[in-house]
């Protein structure tokens, strides 16, 4: 569960803030905004990389400045918008590198760290890419094999940071209910941006919403497609 | 990380072929001296015998620098890489090198007996390597391109051959005559109560490589999600720069600037072996790099008998077209 509490976050400047708000654990959220509304602003917040200009952010009660550097991978997951471009990663390196915060000091992995990673990759039907490299991926195997590296992570919550952009239709349905079913299996809160509202509403009730005009940020339980339009974009 | 019986093999192949390689590196050379007066050399040593002499002040040195040289470079260029994630980066073109050269030029040119003795040289070398190096990650900061780093890498290299030009048209006989010999690049100037000191700082190095493992994994996924991952960035940021010039500063303090094996061993590791894990490319980085200047000075003794070339002239004839195939190979 994560809690915003009286926020304000940008860089220098206010980007976007909001008064509290709750978004809840074993479910997806969607953060739904325009292009340089602070979606982005939003998830670094969480993730500790930008300091909060004012207000708090609190994952299960602990606010995220009180969390140590050795805490941090296992309150928050994070998956970027773009796959690292690597030579010569195997599928299966790169998702037990998401064990790293779990294994000891030369970051060898035991037998558990290496079924954990086969669990993953099989609970998001990539288990046959393990042995391949991540370069030779397509779009959607790449996303998925990030999610499984932040599903081996362990971390209370994991944010995606518009996980679909690149994706076709059908991989993108796909990733939607694998995040949809690991929220609730495993008990975790989810955060992902996104511009497919449509999408989105076949697989989340809550969705964290960054008006366009005033900046507020705010919360819409069960809307409709009007309302948050309505509310993101003020199109009536 | 995950490793695999193919890197089991490749590991154990190097193995071996290093001492066979490290033998033949022993025995070639103009005067033949055979195995057993090499034995006998290390074991039951003889004054008074010249080919026990050669031996030891001669050909053993040679081969432990053409070891070290290869294993610190291989290493330095892998932490580059990783630390920039720039496949293109080294110790050479980055700029490393010249920052040892250049504080070299002016511990030689002073004149002043401290900074010409070994310990001056050495201490120097690593403080210009470390110092340059934290230019480099100055600049980093500044450019986020990857061609843009390696240029500033190359503009420090002319701007100090610059300099050092400068300083050696103001420098005594004595003092250019040190310096050329020392810019031309050689296994050869070491002796053997020199290398205590060397094989000394370089398995600091090496060791402190190890601590480096698991970082330098996470920091394949790049420095933002290393640090989401609990890596301590700046920290180990410094270290890879410290180990870097460490092992850099060394080696070009002793055998002058050797080009190209920090780039292309690496690379060439990567291609083989096909994996990101840190723990294994180290060691392998370590072994390979050390066969290939043990191979590249056996040619070079080989030939010896009719013309002369400096390591680090051979080194550029085989590791610059190597080089220029990676970089079509990425732009394909």
């Amino acid at each position: 569960m994560i809690a915003l509490k009286d926020l304000h976050i940008g860089y220098k400047q206010s980007v976007a803030s909001c008064r509290d708000l709750i978004i809840p654990e074993g479910e997806v959220s969607v953060l739904i905004g325009k292009n340089g509304s602070g979606k982005s602003t939003l998830l670094k917040s969480i993730t500790g990389e930008i300091p909060l200009l004012k207000g708090d952010i609190l994952i299960d009660g602990k606010s995220i400045s009180s969390f140590t550097r050795k805490e941090l991978p296992f309150a928050v997951a994070f998956v970027p918008a773009h796959f690292p471009l690597v030579d010569f990663l195997r599928v299966e390196e790169y998702i037990a590198l998401g064990r790293s915060p779990h294994t000891s000091f030369l970051g060898r992995l035991s037998p558990k760290d290496k079924n954990e990673v086969r669990i993953a990759a099989k609970s998001l039907g990539i288990d046959h890419l393990l042995h391949r490299f991540t370069s030779e991926l397509s779009d959607g195997e790449k996303q998925l094999s990030s999610i499984a590296r932040a599903i081996v992570q362990e971390s209370k919550c994991i944010l995606l940071d518009e996980p679909t952009a690149f994706l076709d239709y059908s991989n993108k349905v796909r990733v939607h209910e694998a995040l949809k079913e690991i929220a609730k299996k495993l008990n975790k809160t989810i955060l992902l941006s996104s511009h497919d509202i449509d999408l989105s509403l076949e697989i989340a009730e809550s969705f964290i919403v960054i008006n366009n005009a005033s900046k507020e940020i705010s919360q819409l339980i069960n809307p409709t497609k009007q309302e948050i339009l309505a509310q993101a974009f003020e199109i009536e | 990380m995950i490793v695999s019986t193919q890197h089991k093999w490749i590991l154990l192949g190097i193995v071996i072929l290093l001492p066979i390689l490290a033998w033949i590196h022993l025995t070639a050379g103009i005067i033949s001296i055979e195995t057993g007066t090499i034995f006998d050399a290390i074991f039951s040593y003889d004054d008074n015998n010249t080919l026990h002499v050669i031996t030891r002040e001669i050909r053993i040195p040679r081969m432990t620098m053409a070891i070290i040289a290869g294993a610190g470079l291989s290493i330095a260029g892998l932490l580059m890489q990783t630390l920039f994630n720039n496949p293109l980066a080294g110790p050479y073109v980055l700029g490393i090198n010249s920052g040892a050269s250049l504080f070299v030029a002016f511990s030689i040119m002073t004149g002043i007996p401290f900074l010409t003795s070994d310990l001056g040289i050495v201490t120097n070398a690593l403080i210009g390597a470390f110092i340059f190096g934290l230019i480099i990650v100055l600049f980093s900061e500044l450019i986020r391109s990857q061609i843009s780093l390696l240029l500033v890498g190359l503009m420090l290299g002319s701007f100090t051959s610059a300099i050092v030009s400068m300083l050696q048209t103001v420098s005594g006989a004595e003092e250019l005559k040190v310096f050329t010999l020392w810019a031309l690049g050689s296994l050869m100037r070491v002796d053997s109560a020199q290398l205590p000191l060397i094989v000394l700082i370089f398995s600091i190095g090496l060791a402190m490589t190890f601590l480096l493992v698991k970082p330098l994994n996470v920091l394949v996924m790049g420095q933002k999600q290393a640090q989401l991952m609990g890596i301590h960035y700046r920290r180990v940021r410094i270290l890879i720069i410290f180990v870097t010039a460490l092992l850099t500063g060394l080696i070009t303090a002793f055998c002058g600037p050797i080009a190209f094996v920090g780039l292309a061993v690496p690379n060439l590791l990567k291609l083989l072996m096909k994996t990101q894990n840190h723990g294994v490319l180290l060691i392998a980085a370590a072994l390979f790099g050390a066969a290939f200047v043990l191979a590249c000075d056996i040619i070079i003794q080989l030939m010896e008998n009719s013309f002369m070339v400096p390591i680090n002239v051979f080194t550029s004839i085989i590791g610059a077209p190597i080089v220029v195939l990676l970089v079509l190979r990425r732009l394909r």
